[in-house]
């Protein structure tokens, strides 16, 4: 059996930069574009049912790294290997339409995370209940508020059970009681043997204590990878040098 | 191995009637009349043409009303089914920037949508024939094959607009215009007979003879309103015509679909 969940070897990517910003925008499309590198040859080995915390500044390419892990983003070079069904969380209320109700959006971003509709069916009640948006699931979810919203989206992850599930800092939109109740399905996760990759640039998150290896990215680059409390302080004492 | 068209969607099979569902409700969201607008907009088209028309000719044609409610269907159909699939990536954005998809799901999914909608519009085409005292003859069985085309022409299209919507929106006021322009190339309030002969006839014949949807809408006339069956030529014609735009379209498509996340 494959012990990796998910395996990069070498990856880079880039994004095209406009040189100027005066240009018209009939002018921009034949402009010359430069090449902005986010990710500079990234390799990284996760096992399965390893927890991982990613951090980094702001534009170190965390999230880029994460989009390139769920498949949305394709990388310029290097090989990507994923086993097993991935569960991307990215955004606030990802794919998530907000015109539609709760109930439209659970079965529309269910069969997009690969279920059956009948098996989401089912579910519907389960992830409006979990939430504790029993209230509000006829509402368009443009009324909702984007802690709502983001316990919406980390309850429906919860019952698609995936095997691999990506965070991007969205849990710490939801209150106190809200943040209690996903630690708790987090260590449950941790107990199926789920591999879980969470990217936080904020040190006081408490999901940071139950991470088995932590990643610390700055300028497109792997830094450091190790033991959680190892790599805090150093991202620490980075930020206070760079300061 | 090059991509087939379609074939990658083989896994969403069960998700495309859901998300074109979907499309409809929010196509048609906020407005009072809903769904209802499918039927009205066009016989409202219509019913203006036909009136503004038989007023001004002395002596319109015999079964005018329903040459005119043909062309003006279709038109309407490949009209609000091009603009629908021109759209479809950039009001998708929320999906494609936060899931591993199959770009190409959405401008089949606008056209699968306007394909349901093809019921309403037809219950309209046929609702409205008594009206004309005309009743079709046998001809008529192959419509289904002229609709099969006008899908497959509105999917290639959907394909080539979505792609270009997304790194330069100002398709969509053009596109706008260019549909404009082919209500009058297109032979809806015109018939092809009466213009050959003379310079300006001969232009609009060529312009004509390079219209996809004027194609469509002449070989419609022939089966539903003249009763007779256009030569094979006529059909490998059109046929060979809209699966030409159909696989451009695809390939534009595919060439480019990498990177739309990234442009939005």
């Amino acid at each position: 059996m494959n012990q990796y969940a998910i395996k990069l070897e070498n990856i880079n990517k880039s994004f095209d930069i406009e040189k100027s910003k005066n240009k018209s925008e009939f002018a921009r499309l034949f402009s010359n574009k430069t090449k902005l590198s986010v990710l500079d040859n990234i390799s990284l080995k996760i096992k399965k049912g390893e927890f991982i915390g990613i951090i980094g500044r702001n534009g170190s390419g965390k999230t880029t790294l994460l989009r390139v892990m769920s498949g949305i983003y394709t990388p310029d070079s290097g090989r990507i290997h994923i086993d097993g069904v991935v569960a991307p969380l990215l955004h606030i209320g990802t794919g998530f339409h907000k015109e539609l109700n709760a109930k439209e959006n659970i079965i529309m971003s269910g069969l997009l995370l690969g279920m059956k509709k009948s098996e989401i069916e089912q579910k519907v009640s389960d992830v409006i209940r979990y939430a504790e948006l029993e209230k509000y699931s006829q509402m368009p979810l443009k009324h909702y508020s984007t802690g709502m919203r983001a316990r919406l989206a980390f309850s429906l992850v919860l019952q698609i059970d995936p095997d691999i599930l990506l965070v991007d800092e969205i849990l710490s939109v939801g209150d106190k009681k809200f943040r209690d109740k996903s630690f708790k399905a987090f260590l449950s996760f941790k107990k199926k043997n789920k591999t879980v990759v969470l990217v936080t640039h904020n040190l006081g998150n408490q999901f940071l204590k139950m991470v088995d290896r932590a990643v610390l990215m700055d300028n497109g680059k792997i830094v450091l990878i190790g033991n959680p409390d190892e790599v805090v302080r150093k991202y620490t004492e980075y930020q206070d040098n760079k300061n | 191995m090059y991509p087939i068209p379609l074939v990658n969607l083989r896994k969403y099979k069960s998700m495309l009637l859901y998300f074109a569902l979907i499309n409809i409700k929010i196509r048609f969201k906020g407005t009072k009349l809903g769904v209802a607008w499918t039927a009205i907009e066009p016989t409202l088209t219509f019913v203006l043409l036909f009136v503004v028309f038989t007023t001004i000719r002395d002596q319109p044609k015999e079964n005018f009303g329903v040459y005119l409610l043909t062309g003006v269907i279709i038109y309407h159909v490949f009209t609000r089914g091009t603009l629908g699939g021109l759209t479809s990536l950039r009001s998708n954005y929320s999906i494609l920037e936060s899931i591993n998809i199959q770009k190409e799901f959405f401008p089949v999914v606008a056209t699968l949508a306007t394909c349901i909608l093809l019921i309403v519009q037809l219950a309209i085409f046929f609702g409205l024939m008594p009206f004309f005292q005309f009743i079709p003859t046998w001809t008529i069985i192959l419509l289904p094959i002229v609709i099969g085309l006008l899908m497959l022409l509105i999917l290639g299209f959907s394909y080539i607009l979505s792609i270009i919507h997304v790194y330069v929106r100002d398709i969509q006021p053009l596109w706008g215009i260019t549909v404009h322009a082919l209500f009058f190339i297109t032979p809806i309030i015109w018939y092809v007979d009466d213009i050959k002969g003379n310079d300006l006839g001969n232009v609009l014949m060529s312009l004509h003879a390079v219209n996809p949807i004027g194609q469509i809408v002449e070989l419609a006339h022939n089966i539903v309103v003249f009763n007779t069956i256009p030569p094979l030529s006529d059909w490998l014609y059109t046929v060979t015509f809209c699966f030409a735009i159909f696989l451009f379209g695809y390939y534009v498509f595919h060439k480019f679909d990498s990177k739309i996340v990234e442009v939005l």
